[in-house]
């Protein structure tokens, strides 16, 4: 194949455009290995690199840097959100796609105008409600925040329910199956796809939101946070001269786990999301 | 309009019908039916099935001692919300000073809330278990096979599965989003906020007094309405703008991957991907750094002589460029960063669409001599449209609903000059959301909260109904069916 102008021009701007996405990636990587505390703020790479960061964080935890401890904790929170998250999402989808019962329709109309008050809200009253039963400041609070309504996101895996043959649950059903038996012994194993994207996203919400975990463990005990906040409170600003390249290498560590989860899910995503959309 | 109107009767028919069985029952039933009004495990001990007839009379037991001892604590008070406000009273006895018993206003609206969806809930058991003893006694009267309990246990592994999947989900659900959402749009039209806090004073029902407070009733709060109008505005402008741009930007980016002539499309996809999957606060929270007043980005300006240029050109009168930190430029800011974050997400499922195109249409469009645009323009682009278009509709929400991007690129970092703005706790970049957070988080407004929350429901719900109407008038599903 013989290079055209067009080829050229269309290699050009893949890569101006590529560039200009890893900038600021490139950014954080630079910073997390230099050997300053603080914001440089005159030259794009340090002139002086180090893994002085890395070592601070991962060994020499102070008062406000505990990252072990918050990689530790979030793991905990994320390992049992990810269980519940999971077992919730997929028997709403079985239980909407394959099942036939009244108030089915009801059910899912319902779910759609839940879904549209913002999240805010409900967050705000969910704190109160945790706080009159004493669940703020605990772990347990925290991961009922994060699966207990996980069941509202069921589309996803409901639309790739729906593409799973309905003769093969009728043989099954033929052969004296009960439903029960037909939902872990045939549908969940042809849904491996969806079950992996639904575990990987479901493990990923501790480790992005900061929101809710602010909100909840606001004790102000830097060693009970999660990586999200404890890396969050490092910008406050009498921390951030101090600690603005640790942050930068808090974020290259949890990031890497995460790009990796990420890019197994994306493919599953892909399947689950134009998956749905064409049955509608 | 047909259609609506045989749905909204069909639901009509349907609520008719739950309570006609329901009356019908009552009255043709027999006497251990009527019995099951009063002692709920009546018809089942009549039919011999006495172990579900215990289980339902210590369930009918159970919520009977708690609407006693719990409920009717709270649920007469909810007419006033408390009228006992808390007052420190010396104790001679012990010489401390001591608590009366106060009211708690909170309090009694968060538990008269749970008292009622558990007697909704319970409500509705009642009566089917009416109509299930006076389904029992026919059945009966006819001769049929009456369910051993072990046989009733197995029917929620077959027909009544669905009960045993959907019970925890749907209860975590209603505990976790709907008792909190119901609470907080009753808060709407309450008078909550820093003056009337529990447990210290007491909080009432006002009506619809903040619903026109927002819409400029003067007092206090004259230039609320003001706020929200603009903070409403750049909403709508936020969530158009990044829906589109991230949109038409994920197709393109997609369609140059996708190029046939392009190689390494997965190292290109790759390479766009890493920027989603590092945590948004990370990245975000790098960004807003990047572009700080005084940050790397502001040096290199400086150095190149932009912000000299810029400065005598007149467009800013400060020493550096503030990206994040004024009105004009933050909202571009926020938008161009919105495509960094968006575009990544929107090419993977253009991708996945590009993967699933119409492949016999393309080969008979070009077998009867189209040519790549005529195939692009009146194939690819149509099918990628029909594909991701739905979804458009769903990002609007969310972007609407966008709290992340915004919150972590402007709180601490832009502060507002607009008095009439600040007076309302509000900023010129502002979501309504994220200023919902801040009244509730700050100022702890949350009458004044709740009632913008309600707002961005309508709206959310206003837009819905219209998009979906609109896309299932053509009945585009055909043409690809």
């Amino acid at each position: 194949m013989k290079l055209k102008v067009s080829d050229i021009l269309r290699y050009a701007l893949l890569a101006f455009l590529a560039l200009i996405w890893l900038v600021p990636i490139v950014w954080l990587l630079a910073t997390s290995f230099s050997k300053y505390t603080g914001m440089n703020t005159t030259t794009f790479f340090p002139t002086e690199w180090g893994i002085e960061n890395y070592k601070n964080l991962l060994f020499g935890a102070d008062s406000v840097a505990q990252f072990p401890h918050w990689f530790w904790n979030t793991m905990v929170i994320a390992v049992f959100t990810c269980v519940i998250s999971t077992a919730f999402v997929l028997m709403v989808a079985y239980a909407t796609s394959c099942m036939r019962f009244k108030g089915r329709k009801a059910l899912m109309n319902i779910s759609v105008v839940i879904n549209l008050f913002p999240g805010v809200l409900a967050m705000i009253a969910v704190y109160f409600i945790l706080k009159s039963f004493d669940l703020t400041n605990s772990y347990v609070g925290l991961i009922l925040v994060y699966s207990a309504s996980s069941g509202l996101g069921y589309l996803i895996a409901k639309g790739f329910l729906d593409t799973v043959p309905v003769s093969l649950r009728e043989a099954a059903y033929l052969d004296g199956a009960s439903e029960a038996m037909v939902f872990f012994k045939v549908v969940m194993p042809m849904s491996k796809p969806i079950i992996v994207y639904t575990v990987i996203s479901s493990f990923l919400v501790p480790w992005m939101d900061f929101v809710y975990a602010k909100m909840i463990l606001n004790s102000g005990v830097s060693s009970q946070w999660t990586v999200a906040i404890g890396l969050y409170n490092m910008l406050e600003k009498s921390l951030i001269n101090t600690y603005f390249t640790q942050f930068c290498a808090g974020g290259v560590l949890v990031s890497i786990p995460i790009s990796i989860l990420f890019i197994i899910m994306q493919k599953f995503y892909v399947e689950g999301v134009t998956g749905g959309a064409v049955k509608g | 309009m047909e259609k609506a109107k045989t749905k909204s009767a069909a639901v009509f028919a349907g609520i008719g019908h739950y309570f006609g069985d329901f009356g019908r029952a009552v009255k043709d039933g027999d006497l251990f039916v009527k019995l099951s009004l009063l002692w709920m495990g009546a018809g089942y001990f009549r039919r011999k099935q006495y172990i579900k007839s215990i289980l339902i009379t210590i369930f009918e037991v159970l919520i009977i001692i708690y609407s006693v001892v719990f409920g009717l604590q709270y649920v007469p008070k909810f007419g006033t919300l408390g009228t006992v406000k808390r007052e420190a009273v010396f104790n001679p006895m012990t010489m401390k000073n001591e608590f009366n018993q106060y009211d708690n206003s909170f309090m009694i609206l968060l538990f008269s809330v749970i008292t009622f969806v558990i007697w909704a809930a319970f409500l509705a058991i009642y009566i089917s278990n009416v109509k299930r003893a006076y389904e029992l006694q026919k059945m009966a009267e006819n001769g049929e096979h009456i369910n051993t309990f072990l046989e009733d246990v197995n029917t929620y592994r077959n027909e009544n599965f669905h009960k045993t999947l959907l019970a925890l989900p749907v209860a975590g659900v209603v505990l976790f989003t709907v008792v909190p959402l119901l609470i907080l749009v009753l808060v709407a039209f309450t008078n909550y906020d820093q003056q009337h806090m529990p447990p210290g004073e007491l909080f009432t029902w006002t009506g619809l007094t903040n619903f026109i407070n927002l819409f400029g009733g003067g007092g206090l709060t004259i230039t609320f309405g003001y706020a929200f109008v603009r903070v409403l505005l750049w909403t709508l402008v936020w969530a158009v703008f990044a829906t589109f741009t991230t949109y038409i930007g994920g197709i393109l980016l997609s369609l140059l991957i996708n190029h046939k002539r392009v190689k390494g499309k997965k190292m290109w996809r790759t390479l766009f991907m890493v920027t989603i999957a590092v945590p948004q606060f990370v990245s975000l929270l790098l960004v807003r750094n990047f572009f700080a007043n005084g940050g790397i980005v502001n040096t290199i300006c400086a150095n190149i002589g932009l912000t000299e240029f810029l400065r005598n050109a007149g467009i800013i009168s400060t020493s550096y460029i503030p990206f994040l930190s004024s009105p004009g430029w933050a909202h571009v800011m926020i938008i161009l960063i919105n495509i960094w974050v968006g575009v990544p997400y929107q090419m993977l499922i253009a991708t996945g669409a590009l993967m699933n195109l119409p492949t016999d249409q393309i080969e008979s469009a070009r077998i009867d001599g189209a040519n790549p645009t005529q195939i692009f323009r009146h194939i690819t682009m149509p099918y990628l449209l029909f594909i991701t278009g739905p979804a458009l509709v769903t990002d609007f929400v969310k972007n609407i609903n966008n709290f992340n991007v915004i919150y972590l690129l402007t709180q601490d970092v832009y502060t507002t000059t607009n008095q009439a703005l600040a007076n309302s706790q509000a900023k010129e970049v502002d979501l309504l959301v994220t200023w919902l957070f801040r009244l509730t988080q700050e100022y702890y407004n949350y009458k004044m909260a709740a009632v913008i929350g309600i707002m961005v429901f309508i709206v959310c719900a206003g837009f819905t109904l219209v998009a979906f109407t609109r896309m299932t008038k053509g009945n585009r599903e055909e043409e690809y069916n």
